[in-house]
C-alpha cells in the first residue's frame, strides 16, 4: 500500500538480480516490507526469489551498511542499497576500518526523504489504510475516503534537516541524483536549548533521560557505534552502573554523543531507533555545532579521506576552556 | 573523600578533584608544597600520565562520587613531555566541555588549565580560585551517585 514508483523498483531489481546471479555480490542489503504498510525493515537477499521481497518506498528508514559489521562476517562480498545517509555512514565505517571496500558493492539510491507514520496517521486519523504518492503529493487513504497533502509536511525530522540525499559514495548510481539540500533547522533546537539557564538545561535532560530504559537500541542502530566491547558493557571498570537513576542516565548519554565528537555522521538513526523517543540528535549536534565553530567546517561521512576533527590538532587551536 | 566535607551542618567545603599531568602540573604541585605554599585542602590532586590520557569518564565519574568541580592541568601547549597530547586534550576536552554545559553542568565546574612544573606559585592560586569559585557555587549535585548521596 505504500508502493513510491514500480519502475525504480524493477530497474533497481534488474540490476541487483543481475549482480547476484552472476557472483558479483553474494548477498544483497535491502528493504522488504515489515509488519505493517508503513515498516520497511531490512532484506537479506541470497537468492532471486528473495529479492520478489524487496522494496523501495518512503519507509526505507533502516540504514542498511551498519548491517555490514555482521555480514561481512560470513560473506566474500556485500551488495548494499545506499541512501544519502546509508552511503555516509558506509564512509564512517571505513574511516574506523570497519570494512573493506573491495569485498562491498554500493548501489546508490538518491532519497526523496523518509516518511513519518506519527505525522501522516496525526493528519489523517488511526483509520489510516495506506498511502498513494505522486509527484510530491501524498494520498492519505482511510475508511470514510481520500486525502491530499503535500509530501514535505510528513517527512522525518531527520531527513527535513538532512544535507545529503544523494550518495557520496557508490559503485554504480541507480537513480536520477537530486544535489544537496538546504537545512535551516539543522541547529535551531540546539541553539534554543543554548539559550537557557544551566539549571533549567539540567532539568530539561533530566526529563528527558529519565525515559531512557537503557536498551541500547540507539547505539545498535548508530554506524559510529561500531566497538568490539562498548563501555557499557565492559566489566573491568565498570563504567556504566545498572541502577535507573539521573546520574547513570547522564553517563550514559554523554559518552554515547562525545564518542560521536568528529565522527557522527548525523543520520539520526539513534533517535529512530529510540523507543521513547529521546531527542538524542540534539546531544549529537550539539557537538557537531561547537567542533565546527571552534575548528572549522567539517561533515563527518562525507570524505573518508579526511582526517575528523578529534584526531588531528593545529599549534594555534582555540580553547573552551577561559585560559587559552 | 571525606563526606563531611560537604555537609551543610558543619559548613560548606566543597571537594575538587584534579586531574594533574606527571610532567608539568602534578611535578607544579610538588614545587608548590617544597616551597612550603599553601592551597587548600579541599582538592585532591589524581596523577595521570599526560592530559592526552584524560577519558572524560574520569570526570563524570569524579561528579558522579562527590565532586563539586573537576579541574584537568597539563603541559602548556607545546611543551607537552609527549609532544601532542595536549594538543589534542585541548580540542577533545573543549568539546568536551561545552557538552557538559549543554547538559546543565555550571561552566565553573569543568576547567581545565596549563601548569608548568616551574610554576609552582601558579598551581597553588589556581586551586585557590577554582575552591573559592566552587564555594560561591555551592554544593553539585547534578550527576551525583543516588547512593553516594546516602552514605552520611
Ligand atoms: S557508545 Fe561508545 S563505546 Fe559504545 S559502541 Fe558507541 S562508540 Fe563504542
Ligand atoms: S534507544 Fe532510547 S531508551 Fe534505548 S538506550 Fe537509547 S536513548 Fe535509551
Ligand atoms: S605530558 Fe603534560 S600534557 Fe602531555
Amino acid at each position: 500500500m505504500a508502493e513510491r514508483n514500480l519502475e525504480q523498483l524493477e530497474k533497481i531489481r534488474e540490476v541487483v538480480s543481475q549482480d547476484l546471479l552472476s557472483g558479483r555480490i553474494e548477498l544483497l542489503l535491502g528493504w522488504e516490507k515489515g509488519h505493517y504498510w508503513w515498516q520497511s525493515r531490512p532484506l537479506f537477499a541470497r537468492s532471486k526469489d528473495d529479492l520478489a521481497k524487496l522494496t523501495w518506498d518512503s519507509f526505507c528508514a533502516v540504514n542498511l551498511s551498519r548491517y555490514l559489521l555482521e555480514e561481512l562476517k560470513d560473506h566474500q562480498k556485500v551488495g548494499v542499497l545506499v541512501k544519502g545517509c546509508d552511503s555516509r555512514a558506509f564512509n564512517r565505517l571505513l574511516q574506523d576500518n570497519m570494512v573493506e571496500r573491495d569485498r562491498v558493492v554500493l548501489y546508490g539510491l538518491p532519497c526523496p526523504g523518509i516518511l513519518d507514520y506519527k505525522l501522516l496517521a496525526a493528519e489523517a486519523g488511526p483509520e489510516l489504510k495506506g498511502i498513494a504518492e505522486e509527484n510530491g503529493k501524498i494520498v492519505l487513504k482511510t475508511a470514510s475516503g481520500e486525502v491530499e497533502v503535500k509530501r514535505d509536511q510528513f517527512l522525518m525530522a531527520k531527513c527535513r534537516e538532512c544535507l545529503y540525499p544523494d550518495p557520496v559514495v557508490y559503485d554504480q548510481m541507480l537513480l536520477e541524483p537530486q544535489g544537496k539540500k538546504e537545512a535551516p533547522e539543522r541547529f535551531k533546537a540546539v541553539d534554543e536549548l543554548e539559550t537557557l539557564t544551566p539549571e533549567e538545561r539540567f532539568a530539561y535532560w533530566e526529563k528527558e533521560l529519565s525515559r531512557c530504559l537503557r536498551c541500547y537500541a540507539c547505539r545498535q542502530a548508530c554506524p559510529y557505534c561500531s566497538c568490539r566491547e562498548c563501555f557499557v558493557e565492559q566489566e573491568n571498570p565498570r563504567w556504566q552502573g545498572r541502577a535507573y537513576q539521573p546520574s547513570e542516565n547522564f553517563l550514559f548519554h554523554l559518552v554515547r554523543a562525545y564518542h560521536g565528537a568528529g565522527r557522527c555522521i548525523d543520520c539520526g538513526e539513534c533517535q529512530r531507533a529510540c523507543p521513547v523517543d529521546i531527542p538524542l540528535q540534539e546531544l549529537n549536534r550539539k557537538l557537531i555545532k561547537d567542533i565546527n565553530e571552534l575548528y572549522g567546517d567539517y561533515e563527518a561521512g562525507l570524505d573518508a579521506e579526511l582526517e575528523p576533527p578529534l584526531l588531528t590538532y593545529r599549534p594555534d587551536d582555540p580553547a573552551a576552556f577561559s585560559e587559552k | 573523600m571525606s563526606t563531611a566535607l560537604n555537609d551543610k551542618t558543619t559548613g560548606y567545603e566543597p571537594l575538587i578533584v584534579a586531574f594533574c599531568c606527571n610532567w608539568c602540573s602534578y611535578a607544579g604541585g610538588d614545587l608548590a608544597g617544597t616551597s612550603r605554599m599553601s592551597y587548600p585542602a579541599n582538592v585532591r590532586v589524581i596523577r595521570v600520565p599526560c592530559c592526552g590520557r584524560m577519558n572524560p569518564m574520569f570526570v563524570l565519574r569524579a561528579f558522579q562520587r562527590g565532586a563539586d568541580g573537576v579541574l584537568v592541568a597539563g603541559c602548556h601547549p607545546g611543551d607537552c613531555h609527549y609532544s601532542t597530547g595536549n594538543y589534542h586534550g585541548r580540542r577533545r576536552l573543549s568539546a568536551f566541555k561545552r557538552l557538559v554545559e549543554f547538559a546543565g553542568f555550571e561552566p565553573e565546574r569543568f576547567e581545565v588549565r596549563w601548569i608548568s612544573s616551574s610554576e609552582g606559585d601558579k598551581f597553588a592560586e589556581e586551586m585557590e580560585q577554582m575552591t573559592a569559585k566552587i564555594k560561591a557555587l555551592g554544593p553539585n549535585r547534578k550527576m551525583r551517585d543516588a547512593r553516594w548521596q546516602s552514605v552520611t
